[in-house]
């Protein structure tokens, strides 16, 4: 977590000057009259991946919003059963054969099987754990890149003693361990709210500050970069020269010059969050309700269980694979179209 | 006794038992379709043997020679190989059957049941009329390592260090030396109390061979405490100082410490100073063994199922409940169930669910089963249903059923009994603590939950990342004083309903977490132990029925099994009753 999610040596640097082109050409015809932004939209569609990617995202956000609905069309929930009626103890608790695979044959009823020992659907779990991963990720990502834009814009364009303050603020969260820090917090959260009504929401808001507490710095340092090459450019230097105040300079004039590098580093913030959060639930920290993919991986990593019942790991491996994966590609996407410099 | 294993482990299996409870149907022994039917190692309260001498009978076929490795998985072993300071499964069970000698012992018969016969004593001690005063004679021809004689000053010392509650402070004799020992109250021990000699105990007098032990109150059961490991000499002064001693303790037994890394690997080699003439129960077959600690459990399977070369020689102290059909199918004679002596219990609590109806209720709206494969566990062979506190085969244990049959899950009958109890209109609260920790114990706990919701209760499951016990235990707690259901599994420390029934549901003991406290009860309890010998297994029994049926303080949810694995050319596969271990002593190497 303490890794720059995304570094300037990486995005090109957007106050260089395009390389020189000729103006009368095709290209730079095509280009005139089309906003920076319509130009990188346009990129994007052509690049193939990026395409796909988007579009696997997108199916990952549908079933996280349309979970209960889906659920409700196959059938599926995730209430408990009693184990004995989906699951044979006798057989190394693996689901009886009418529950589907590894014993039985696809069922309807069931149709990604349901979980040794507990019984519990597989879909349910699955759908439902894509909506945590991916509402704990999204969260965190927004307040982390809300407050990273913040700071490093502060620290750029005061500079002095602001500067100094807010980048000694920076450096100091990257060296406390996240980890640690997770590990630490977990009990104590427990400890403090364990007796309360709505323990799941709290531990998941937990979560999701832990991760925007030690997300938000990598950000934060690029911005600042960013700005302080900005803020000596001339439409910024006119700007003050018109009395114009602080925060309007700061809003109107730098941020929209910054939309490159926030969707950067939001883009790869996203898919490190997802894995974070199945990781800490592997765990044990963090979610522990059992309503997270993080959660049944743990669960399904069995020497026993593997060999004999290979699908109920591979299904939430697959889910993050797939969905970190994608995010990943499509940040990169995203940073070749928006750089400048960049032609394919 | 405490059973040796993590902090997580035993957390989480404290929640299942105290959700994986009793009832239950009643398959026994395996079912599994490729698996021989298994007979359960257990023990049928203990026989005594008072003549027995040296040598130890000798196991059929035994040949002398190799190495045994034991792989204790998810064990950390002992912490300190201290004979006063050991009060754990797995560190008793090896140092009493291989290391340190006591006054009396174990041995395994025939039929597999334990045996006490006597060790560094002649015979099993004699009581006086009312047993407060109990004289062992000393033989004279055990010998330490070095090969200097085991004398009955060396005896006296060692019972008088297990009075050092200071020194020792986890040490079995905390519970038992300090208890009944006479002026034990009052006296520090040897270390704390700066008496090197224990010259300030008037408790024990040596008259040449003979120790003599004064009681405070009658003690009957002095000759099984006596086979405790605390219960045996230890080296005069300074030679036998903790904590260093605990380190590398002089041996007297058959094997002695070669080397010992705690929590890692303990390795015993030959006593040639041993004679098997002074010992009647133990052997000295293999050349070495090695124990090694805190095993990753699936890897140790693995080793164990290949019956490759490393595991030919090897026993592992546990089977993953995913490997229980493989390991049925083709271990045969070399997977061992054997009884652990241990109950595990749900304990409603006493001053806040008064009505006998309510904790019946309980009883029926438990999902044994459920509980059981959620957690991990094998129905029917690590688990078995229980019907009462007392372990199946204690002696005196009563084979009766509260309500004429086994208590199984029915929510129908547990609604039926809320209903009677005047709680029929709306759901009676629970509220109780789980591991979250542990996705095993999550498991169990949303099982037990479904099953008290099924049968007219609301649960309120408070997750805790502590250990239960820490809960349970600590009466200043804020969650434990929400509790009205907790639970507590326990161990016999030897086959008596002494170590069972007062630890549980005496007023006021430590781990009586139900907080029953019957004036009567409690007075039964003190009367049994002034009873004549043989009829106090008899009134454990009795009281054991009487408590269960006139008041249903505690719901037994299940007799916990172990399984042991034994490698290919291990000879004698066989667990100890006595203690739920492999049964170290007649172990011997094929060659």
């Amino acid at each position: 977590m303490s890794a720059e999610t995304a570094g300037p040596e990486t995005l090109g640097s957007l106050s260089t000057e395009p390389e020189h082109q000729d103006p009368n050409s095709q290209q730079a015809k095509e280009i005139s009259g089309k906003s920076p932004m319509r130009i990188a939209l346009g990129r994007l569609a052509r690049d193939k991946i990026a395409v796909i990617c988007a579009i696997v995202v997108l199916f990952f956000i549908f079933c996280a919003v349309f979970a209960g609905p889906i659920s409700s069309v196959f059938g599926v929930s995730l209430e408990t059963p009693l184990a004995s009626e989906r699951v044979d103890g006798l057989n190394k608790g693996l689901p009886l054969p009418e529950m589907g695979p590894p014993n039985g044959a696809f069922t309807m009823e069931h149709p990604m099987g349901v979980a040794p020992r507990t019984g519990e659907d597989n879909l349910a779990y699955w759908l439902y754990g894509c909506r945590v991963s991916l509402l704990i990720a999204t969260t965190a990502t927004i307040f982390a890149s809300v407050v990273g834009v913040i700071i490093g814009l502060l620290a750029g364009f005061l500079g002095g003693a602001v500067d100094k303050m807010l980048s000694f603020f920076i450096d100091m969260f990257l060296t406390v361990p996240f980890l640690l820090a997770a590990l630490t917090l977990a009990p104590i959260i427990n400890d403090r709210f364990n007796t309360a009504d709505n323990y799941g929401t709290i531990q998941k808001i937990a979560l999701v500050v832990v991760l925007s507490i030690f997300g938000w710095m990598g950000t934060a340092r690029l911005i600042r970069g960013e700005v302080i090459t900005l803020r000596e450019r001339e439409f910024v230097q006119a700007a003050r020269v018109m009395g114009m105040p602080t925060s309007r300079i700061l809003f109107k004039e730098l941020l929209p010059n910054l939309a490159a590098p926030i969707i950067i580093s939001v883009s790869l913030m996203l898919p490190t969050f997802v894995a974070l959060e199945a990781g800490l639930a592997f765990l044990g920290i963090g979610v522990t309700d059992g309503v997270s993919w993080g959660q049944t991986i743990l669960k399904a990593t069995n020497l026993t269980f593997f060999r004999e019942y290979p699908q109920y790991l591979w299904q939430p491996l697959l889910g993050i694979v797939a969905l970190v994966l994608s995010l990943n590609l499509l940040g990169d996407a995203v940073r070749d179209a928006l750089d400048p410099k960049t032609r394919r | 006794m405490k059973r040796n294993k993590p902090l997580a482990l035993v957390a989480g299996a404290a929640l299942l038992t105290l959700a994986a409870c009793g009832g239950g149907s009643s398959d026994d022994g395996s079912t599994g379709d490729d698996g021989a039917k298994r007979d359960f190692g257990g023990q049928e309260g203990g026989t005594k043997d008072a003549e027995r001498q040296g040598p130890a009978v000798e196991v059929e076929g035994a040949t002398a020679g190799g190495t045994v490795t034991v792989y204790l998985p998810g064990d950390p072993g002992p912490d300190t190989l201290d004979p006063t300071a050991g009060w754990s499964v797995t560190g008793n069970s090896i140092q009493q059957a291989l290391t340190s000698r006591s006054l009396t012992q174990y041995v395994r018969d025939e039929d597999g049941q334990p045996v006490l016969v006597p060790d560094l004593a002649t015979d099993l001690g004699t009581a006086n009329e009312d047993f407060t005063e109990w004289t062992f004679t000393i033989r004279d021809d055990a010998t330490w390592e070095d090969g200097q004689p085991v004398t009955a000053d060396e005896v006296a010392f060692g019972i008088c260090r297990s009075l050092d509650s200071e020194a020792f402070p986890s040490g079995a004799g905390t519970e038992y030396s300090k208890t009944f020992f006479d002026g034990a109250a009052d006296y520090e021990g040897p270390y704390t109390g700066k008496d090197p000699k224990c010259e300030k105990w008037s408790g024990i007098s040596v008259d040449g061979q003979d120790v003599t032990i004064k009681m405070a109150v009658p003690f009957p059961d002095m000759d099984y405490w006596g086979a405790f490991m605390a219960m045996g000499p230890a080296p005069l002064g300074n030679a036998s100082k903790p904590p260093n001693y605990g380190n590398k303790p002089l041996s007297n037994g058959p094997y002695k410490v070669d080397s010992y890394k705690p929590n890692e690997e303990l390795v015993l080699v030959k006593n040639d100073q041993w004679s098997a003439d002074s010992d009647p129960g133990r052997h000295q077959y293999a050349d070495e063994f090695v124990f090694k600690f805190n095993q990753d459990q699936a890897k140790v399977d693995e080793i164990m199922l290949s019956d490759n070369s490393d595991s030919q020689t090897a026993v592992s102290t546990a089977l993953g409940s995913d490997k229980y059909n493989d390991a049925n199918g083709q271990l045969g004679e070399r997977l061992v169930q054997q009884t652990s002596q241990c109950v595990s219990t749900l304990t409603p609590d006493y001053t806040k669910i008064t009505d006998i109806n309510v904790r019946k209720a309980l009883a029926y709206a438990y999902p044994y089963q459920d509980v059981w494969i959620a957690g991990g566990e094998v129905p029917g062979v690590t688990r078995v249903p229980a019907n009462s506190v007392m372990p199946p085969g204690m002696a005196g244990k009563k084979e009766f059923f509260v309500d004429g049959e086994q208590i199984t899950y029915d929510p129908e009958k547990s609604k039926a009994l809320l209903a009677e109890a005047g709680y029929g209109d709306k759901p009676y609260p629970i509220t109780m603590v789980f591991y979250e920790v542990d996705p095993l114990a999550v498991a169990g706990q949303e099982q037990i939950t479904k099953g008290f919701e099924a049968g007219g209760f609301s649960v309120k499951a408070i997750p805790v990342q502590d250990s239960p016990y820490n809960i349970w235990l600590d009466p200043d707690n804020k969650v434990n004083k929400k509790l009205n259901l907790r639970g507590v599994n326990w161990c016999s420390d030897w086959p008596a309903g002494s170590t069972m029934l007062p630890p549980l549901l005496k007023g006021g003991a430590v781990y009586n977490t139900a907080f029953f406290d019957e004036p009567s009860i409690n007075d039964e309890m003190d009367n049994i132990n002034t009873l004549p010998l043989e009829e106090q297994a008899d009134a454990w029994g009795a009281l054991d029925e009487k408590i269960m049926t006139e008041y249903f303080p505690i719901i037994p949810t299940a007799f916990r099994n172990d399984l042991f694995v034994f490698g290919s050319k291990i000879g004698n596969p066989s667990g100890d009753g006595s203690i739920g271990a492999p049964n170290y002593k007649d172990l011997y190497v094929m060659q």
